[in-house]
């Protein structure tokens, strides 16, 4: 037997001594699914009939005690530890791009406690979104942080790339609704957050977790502020002609706190293709949804105050109906054939910027991409979802229809697309990325973007993971 | 399934992660691979030739329970568990599938059933009413049938039986052999129109699924234009709302539950008709599992019990700690091969298993 077979079937029964034999795979199938997150990527690489480098062992852990004994082994062999949630992030960050120990988590899906005084909820991280949603709604409860991907996104990967939901605009990202944490750090260690986030009792070094997608440590446990579910959800839709009166609307709710909870506009290409074939509508303008919730009375407040603002700024009341119809198909943009799919080139852009900058990010990046790349009659759509006090999330995609045929052209056609939509963002004050993390594919632009605090975060990295044995190549981190 | 919509249907699905989270043998397994997504992508990299059918992947491929829920939740209804039985039907024509499938294939050719050497028993008479009674009710929980034929003949329905004993073809299809169970669904065919029946009746939504969908798009096979397909528990709730069924109420208070058996989520008309049936003979509410309705797991009586009963056994037991997690003693459903299959668990989980037609049976006024 030669060395490195033998070494890596001690690892094997190492870890199976920790997990049992019917939680660690290293079968070839397995390996294959594993090898892919949701990001274009690894996917379109697959696709092309080529194979990716696969982690060299699955292991489905089913407590925070187990994940620490597994770090053990990881630090002892040096071997890349990577967390894997749903694997339906779309930033690369849950590939095992040096192979080595793949936790999923999802054997980590117990609620805790539901507490119904504090409007709070325990849970083990792996617990998929959909299901700890249902069992809350059994209580009248709801967790109020709803992405498209609830129903294969993990809680641990709702947390670790700072995701954002459709109602966030009002009830606050992922990151705003933790209380604590669990954490099992690189070195093994079990680690609890304090019980409350808001406090004057030292630094909030919990929120290192939050963004670090794994690279920091494996979230096993987390405690949710949870919401009644509302007595009234009121939905409207409205068409501007332009853009910049649709962003002045919008600034205008959230500067004068009607707190919506979604304003959903898409820009006028995106009203033109997705709406047209997800919606079958047939809008020319700038299509904005707005929805109003909690008490009827003062929703129905809220949405009369909206409605003047969007008046005044020249909108058309479409009325409730393809407000409402959005609402309940607001998902199906998601499932093919009507989906972005291969063998089609994508990628979401998005980002976030302040009010004063944001049609400056968003006509800066539509110019890169359209200009840069007309020759592969690239389209450029966006919408704005998730509105801040002092800003707004630019959901921005590029799509290209024929992209070359050869795997390692399209993927460096991929990435030059991504390189120029992102020099365009950066430019303009946006940030690379407002929820769906870094991961791989936005990897190399972090120094640029944290400029002076970068080798400080690289100080950090180095501290609670002195053997780079946590999620490597992700974030910056581990090259 | 022609080839080009099992590819179709794969492409889509491969990369699709929207129904994962109802998958039941992910659920139990925990692994990416056996979720919608992972069987899609290993039948598409097969395609691609990064994959081969070997024993491991084939023995995967056999891991799907054919159960539907992942359809039943896709907006755009994609055929995914036909494509995979699709997929079945190509590697057992190779003969690469396990042993295991051979097996149960060559035990459904010689006596339409995989529980007895036994074959299906003659029809006898005609009437407008015909009750497919299948190999399950036959073989494994036959009080259900007892209990059924009782029920009906308080509402003056005495139905001609057909398909005693006879798989309603739905299990040779899911293990990859189409020809056997057009053989199969051909048989029970001709029964039923041997009876002159204008109505046919069964004891449960595998049933009613095989015959009036499975038939069609799998097999080919057209549901006869005048035979009106009923299940037994929806046409008994419709009696009873008419006020020509009545109940006593029962004297034990076991907190019960109801099991929305293995097929529910293929049928979503169902839900209510067992619910308003058992309301009217339980002294309390029944309780609610968790996994109910348009998200019901099946109970273990699908192809995997012969292929991986160690995972159809996983699905039993993921049921019956649902009903135990809500606090019932008694759990309660209506067909014979999920009874079957609660029933030889249940105890383990501090369980009792009753069928529902027996128990309304049992308390008729
Ligand atoms: C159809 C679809 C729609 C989407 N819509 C949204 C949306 O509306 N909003 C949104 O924010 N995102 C969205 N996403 C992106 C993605 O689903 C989210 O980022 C999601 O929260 C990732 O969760 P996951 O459990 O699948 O994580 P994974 O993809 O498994 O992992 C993501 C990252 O987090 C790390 N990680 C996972 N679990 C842990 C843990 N317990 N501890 C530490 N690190 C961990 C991984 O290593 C990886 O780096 C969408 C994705 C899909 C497929
Ligand atoms: S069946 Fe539908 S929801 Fe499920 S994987 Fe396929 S396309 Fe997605
Ligand atoms: S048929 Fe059932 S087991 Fe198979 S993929 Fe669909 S949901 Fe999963």
């Amino acid at each position: 037997m030669k060395r490195a077979l033998f070494q890596a079937e001690m690892i094997r029964s190492e870890l199976e001594e920790i997990v049992g034999p019917a939680f660690i795979s290293v079968e070839e199938s397995d390996k294959l699914v594993y090898s892919t997150d949701w990001s274009w990527m690894p996917q379109m690489w697959l696709d092309r009939g080529r194979p990716l480098r696969t982690p060299d062992y699955i292991v489905h852990p089913a407590s925070a005690e187990e994940i620490s004994e597994i770090m053990e082994i990881a630090n002892k062999y040096r071997i890349p530890v990577v967390p894997w949630g749903g694997g339906s992030g779309t930033q690369g960050g849950a590939l095992p791009i040096f192979g080595g120990i793949l936790v999923d988590t999802k054997r980590l899906d117990k609620i805790i406690e539901i507490d119904e005084k504090s409007l709070t909820v325990t849970a083990q991280a792996g617990i998929i979104g959909t299901q700890l949603e249902w069992a809350l709604n059994e209580k009248g409860l709801t967790l109020p942080h709803y992405p498209a991907s609830a129903n294969c996104a993990t809680l641990g990967g709702y947390l670790a790339p700072r995701g954002t939901g459709t109602i966030s605009t009002k009830y606050g990202k992922a990151e705003d609704l933790v209380l604590s944490m669990e954490v099992v750090l690189p070195t093994g260690e079990i680690i609890h957050t304090p019980p409350v986030p808001q406090h004057a009792s030292g630094p909030d070094f919990f929120r290192l977790f939050l963004g670090a997608e794994g690279t920091f440590g494996i979230i096993t446990e987390a405690t949710m502020q949870v919401d009644y579910l509302p007595e009234a959800r009121l939905l409207r839709a409205v068409l501007f002609d332009d853009l910049h009166n649709a962003l002045e609307a919008g600034r205008l709710m959230m500067t004068r706190r009607l707190d919506p909870f979604v304003i959903r506009l898409y820009d006028p290409a995106s009203t033109l293709t997705r709406v047209r074939k997800i919606l079958g509508y047939d809008f020319d303008g700038a299509y904005m949804v707005l929805g109003f919730d909690g008490d009827p009375d003062i929703a129905a407040l809220q949405e009369q105050k909206a409605m003047e603002i969007c008046a005044r700024l020249g909108a058309r009341d479409l009325g409730r109906e393809p407000g409402e119809a959005w609402w309940a198909h607001r998902y199906d943009f998601y499932y093919p054939p009507q989906n972005l799919k291969l063998p089609w080139m994508y990628g979401t852009t998005e980002t976030v910027t302040t009010y004063d900058r944001i049609e400056a990010v968003y006509y800066a990046e539509k110019k890169a991409v359209e200009e840069g790349f007309a020759d592969w009659n690239v389209r450029f759509i966006g919408h704005f979802s998730h509105w801040f006090h002092w800003g707004v999330m630019l959901y921005s995609r590029f799509i290209i229809e024929e992209p070359p045929a050869d795997a390692r052209e399209a993927l460096r056609l991929h990435n030059r697309v991504w390189n120029a939509a992102m020099q365009a963002v950066m430019a303009n004050g946006g940030m690379i990325n407002e929820h769906h993390g870094v991961g791989l594919k936005l990897a190399r632009y972090m120094r640029r973007q944290y400029g002076s605090a970068w080798p400080f975060l690289l100080r950090l990295k180095r501290m609670i993971d002195p053997n780079g044995i946590m999620n490597p190549g992700k974030v910056g981190f581990g090259f | 399934m022609p080839l080009e919509n099992v590819i179709l249907t794969t492409e889509n699905c491969r990369y699709c992660l929207m129904c994962r989270h109802v998958c039941p043998v992910g659920h139990v397994t925990r692994r990416e691979s056996l979720t919608p997504h992972g069987w899609a992508l290993m039948i598409a990299s097969v395609g691609r030739g990064l994959l081969a059918w070997d024993e491991e992947t084939v023995q995967a491929l056999y891991s799907c329970s054919d159960c539907g829920t992942c359809r039943a939740h896709c907006v755009t209804d994609q055929p995914l568990p036909e494509a995979i039985a699709a997929a079945r039907a190509d590697v057992a024509a190779r003969d690469l599938a396990p042993a295991v499938v051979y097996e149960t294939h060559r035990a459904l050719k010689e006596w339409g059933n995989p529980y007895e050497q036994q074959s299906p028993a003659p029809v006898e008479g005609q009437g407008e009413v015909a009750l497919f009674v299948g190999d399950e009710a036959r073989y494994l929980w036959p009080d259900a049938l007892e209990a059924a034929l009782k029920l009906l003949k308080a509402v003056g329905v005495e139905p001609v039986l057909i398909g005693v004993g006879r798989n309603n073809g739905y299990l040779a299809s899911s293990l990859g052999f189409p020809s056997t169970a057009r053989d199969l669904a051909g048989e029970t065919l001709s029964e039923l129109e041997a009876t002159g029946a204008t109505r046919l009746l069964v004891l449960g939504p595998g049933d009613f699924f095989t015959f009036s969908q499975l038939y069609d798009e799998r097999l080919g096979i057209e549901w006869p234009s005048g035979v009106v397909l009923e299940e037994v528990v929806t046409f008994l709730a419709e009696r009873l709302r008419e006020g020509a069924l009545a109940f006593r109420k029962a004297a034990d208070g076991t907190p019960c539950a109801y099991v929305d058996p293995t097929h529910s989520v293929r049928v979503t008309t169902r839900y209510d008709a067992p619910r308003a049936l058992l309301e009217a003979v339980l002294p309390a509410p029944a309780r609610e599992l968790f996994w109910r309705r348009e998200r019901a797991h099946p109970c273990g009586n699908v192809a995997l019990q012969f292929t991986e009963p160690h995972i159809a056994r996983h699905l039993t037991y993921s049921r019956l700690a649902d009903a135990a997690g809500v606090g019932a003693r008694l759990v309660v459903t209506e067909d014979a091969g999920s009874l079957s299959h609660l029933a030889r668990h249940a105890e383990r989980f501090g369980l009792r298993v009753q069928g529902l037609y027996e128990l309304l049976a049992d308390h008729l006024a």
